[in-house]
């Protein structure tokens, strides 16, 4: 079997969302710009995409809006534009179209294809990616600054590209040894290799597959082959079933995207459950269409991992942008003019042209099993559902003074968020270990001096004795003498507020009671004494 | 790994060869459908887990904790969740009286992302939700209220059989348990009259497993070793 990747080409265009804003209006071609994610993502209110100049500032994808405005002053914040951005990216894949028939997409802005047969009937990868540049530039875009890259593999060939360069065909691991491991795109498994010492791709491609395999299971594979200069080569090598091609008449015709997306959003789902009954998962689909006049288009897209619904159904919404981008918001008449389509669609049909075994869900690293997680969930909602939702509760530790305050019990279900940050400085916080038992309330007690007198303590903090003796009903026996102590803490609890201020003073002590030395948490507050905690 | 067996005639073996009669306990060890206990134990890594019979708890067995308020049944109970937790199990507490200090368990060594805490359940419904959390949890640490009588603890222990479970009863169990541990105290470090802080105690734990070698003895166990 020849497990060598494929040579790729691969085609970049970076911040592709800002050339196409810029497209649209040209005066912020001197200004630096950022483009927000589309409201209703998750992501949304983030940075999406950002010019050069904007990068150049530190306003990078990912940040929030108003930290993008804070470090890049009088930057343009635009909404994006999903539907521009897939329409106008289609005019460039059919630029590079004219040179092969095998194009490719992987999102806008970014198109692979084999280059066998291209580069040998242009003469050559140079030759070859000179003619794909000269296709861009007369693709009627105007200047885009798309980048370029050929290697031995479709992921070396995306890295190729993020340098503009032609790797030689048997330097593909050279190229790849050096990138670090975060190119592989899978943070949590470039944090861990990071830690294990392993930072580059020379490093990680220097492991045993079969050890890799087995200590990071199926996604570790694949991010070895990915850096071993391979491409994830689908086990499966015969052609999907055809019988799993999932047709759809339209019928009247669809000369409106959203009414095309609306059938494809089914057919997606469709074709993805017959292929999950087989266990598969898809990794590259084709779409294709016959409008009436009886035009036949056909464009491929290629997912990292299988497509899920979702993933498959935005796919195809964004071909039919390119292809129909005539719909509302439309602002490139004369783009779509050229050679778009003439009438509306009257047929859909998705192709999965390249399956995969579906590897299902991967389980956590650190024993994690997902079904132990589901029957644990499950008790808790019983139980939840005997008793009420906040009878069943879970520890966040949390930033705070005392032991009641370090912790916030959390409804289980709800997220686990703390409310008062662990690391800010705690001044006063009782020390390490904690009790482990904190009582709510409070157990009244009586904390005595030498004397027998209640031991007070000042507005500065000063105790009026040393105490001797704790009787309280949260100690077995009643209360003892105290065998050690130290303290008092005194915080002034919530001074800003006249009313909720109250000044506390704390004790560690050790008393002997029934024959046991407890240690215990002591309070005096409001002229009270009280046992909080017991270390028990 | 099973490639290694040799079809042996059995009718030819002589009753004293060694070699041929280790290979067949060896075929017999591998073809037998018994589980022992000690197949079935979840390791305790911390102090505590040197009392414990085969270093661990047994799943499906009772692990009674007592002692009197402040002598450390808590935290040897925290520190069996923390066990149980660390191996990829999920654990419960049920907390009758709404004392059980979250911190502690953090700092016990308990994953609380892992662990939930039943509170302020009645004792007339004790029985039924130590029931239900048997069922989905690897291990129950469950404060008994007083009052609970020796019928219904029974049928938490054949619960706690049945589903493979641990239930650590965390104060006085009427019923029989494989293991019993006891904490009396202990001494308590780095306070002083009047100086330093709490640091950690020497504490004094007493076991009493039956079916196991260990009868009774008593350990010293650090409990916040792993506090710093």
């Amino acid at each position: 079997m020849n497990d060598a990747g494929t040579r790729t080409c691969c085609v970049w265009v970076p911040d592709w969302p800002v050339v196409v804003a810029r497209r649209t209006d040209t005066a912020l071609h001197e200004r630096a710009v950022v483009v927000l994610e589309p409201p209703g993502s998750h992501r949304s209110g983030l940075v999406r995409a950002a010019s050069f100049e904007a990068r150049a500032e530190g306003a990078v994808p990912g940040l929030r809006r108003r930290e993008a405005e804070v470090r890049c002053p009088g930057v343009a914040v635009l909404d994006a534009d999903l539907a521009a951005e897939a329409r106008v990216f289609e005019v460039l894949a059919r630029a590079v179209e004219v040179l092969t028939p095998r194009v490719e997409l992987e999102r806008p802005g970014r198109l692979s294809f084999p280059t066998r047969g291209p580069s040998r009937y242009f003469g050559g990868d140079d030759a070859l990616v000179a003619r794909v540049r000269a296709a861009i530039a007369d693709a009627g875009l105007g200047d885009v600054p798309a980048r370029v890259g050929i290697a031995g593999s479709r992921f070396a060939a995306r890295l190729a590209a993020r340098r503009d360069t032609v790797v030689a065909p048997d330097a593909t691991r050279e190229f790849l040894d050096p990138w670090p491991v975060r190119v592989l795109g899978d943070p949590d498994l470039a944090d861990l290799l990071a830690r294990l010492g392993i930072r580059t791709l020379g490093a990680f491609d220097a492991l045993p597959a079969p050890a890799v395999l087995a200590r990071f299971g199926p996604e570790g594979h694949r991010a070895h082959r990915l850096a071993r200069g391979l491409d994830l080569r689908p086990p499966v090598l015969e052609p999907p079933p055809p019988e799993l091609v999932e047709t759809h008449e339209l019928d009247p015709p669809a000369a409106r995207v959203d009414v095309a997306t609306f059938a494809a959003k089914t057919m997606a789902d469709r074709l993805l459950g017959a292929l999950a009954a087989r266990g598969l998962g898809c990794t590259h689909v084709l779409v294709e269409a016959e409008t009436e006049h009886g035009e036949r288009l056909a464009r491929g897209w290629r997912h990292d991992r299988a497509l899920t619904p979702a993933a498959l159904a935005e796919r195809v919404r964004w071909q039919l942008e390119g292809w129909l981008g005539n719909g509302a918001g439309a602002r490139d008449e004369e783009l779509v003019a050229a050679d778009a389509v003439t009438g509306g669609l009257t047929l859909l049909r998705l192709v999965p042209e390249e399956v995969v075994p579906a590897t299902g869900r991967q389980l956590g690293f650190w024993g994690g099993d997902a079904a132990t997680a589901d029957r644990a969930a499950r008790t808790f909602a019983r139980v939840q559902g005997l008793l009420g939702p906040d009878a069943v509760v879970s520890p966040v530790v949390q930033g705070g003074r005392t032991p009641g305050e370090r912790v916030r019990w959390v409804p289980w279900g709800e997220p686990r968020a703390a409310t008062a940050d662990v690391a800010a400085p705690w001044p006063g916080a009782i020390p390490s270990p904690a009790p482990a038992r904190v009582l709510e309330p409070p157990v009244p007690a009586e904390v005595l001096d030498d004397d027998g007198t209640p031991v007070r303590v000042s507005a500065r903090g000063d105790a009026s004795g040393e105490p001797a003796m704790v009787r309280s009903g949260a100690l077995p026996g009643g209360g003892g003498p105290v065998v050690a102590w130290t303290g008092p803490w005194v915080h002034d609890v919530r001074w800003w507020d006249g009313r909720a201020r109250r000044r506390e003073a704390r004790w560690q002590v050790v008393v002997r009671a029934d024959g046991v030395d407890v240690a215990c948490l002591v309070a005096l507050g409001r002229g009270r004494a009280t046992v909080e905690a017991v270390y028990d | 790994m099973f490639g290694t067996v040799i079809p042996v005639a059995l009718a030819a073996l002589p009753r004293r060869d060694d070699a041929a009669r280790e290979h067949l306990d060896n075929v017999a060890r591998r073809a037998r459908p018994v589980v022992f206990a000690h197949e079935r134990t979840i390791p305790v890594d911390t102090g505590i887990g040197d009392l414990l019979p085969w270093r661990g708890v047994q799943r499906g067995t009772v692990v009674a904790v007592d002692g009197p308020r402040g002598a450390g049944a808590t935290t040897v109970a925290l520190q069996l969740a923390a066990a149980v937790t660390a191996a990829g199990e999920w654990a419960a507490a049920v907390d009758p009286d709404t004392s059980l200090g979250g911190l502690a368990a953090a700092e016990t060594g308990v994953d609380v992302e892992r662990f939930a805490v039943v509170r302020g359940v009645a004792p007339a419904r004790w029985v039924e939700v130590v029931g239900a959390l048997l069922d989905g949890v690897a291990l129950v640490v469950a404060g008994v209220p007083a009052g609970v009588r020796a019928g219904e603890a029974r049928r938490l222990v054949g619960r706690t059989r049945e589903r493979g479970a641990v239930l650590v009863a965390l104060g006085p169990w009427p019923v029989e348990a494989a293991v019993r541990l006891r904490a009396g105290g202990g001494r308590w470090r780095g306070l002083g009259r009047g100086e330093g802080l709490l640091t950690g105690r020497a504490l004094d734990v007493s076991v009493v497993a039956h079916g196991a070698a260990v009868r009774s003895r008593e350990l010293h166990v650090e409990p916040y070793a792993r506090a710093g």
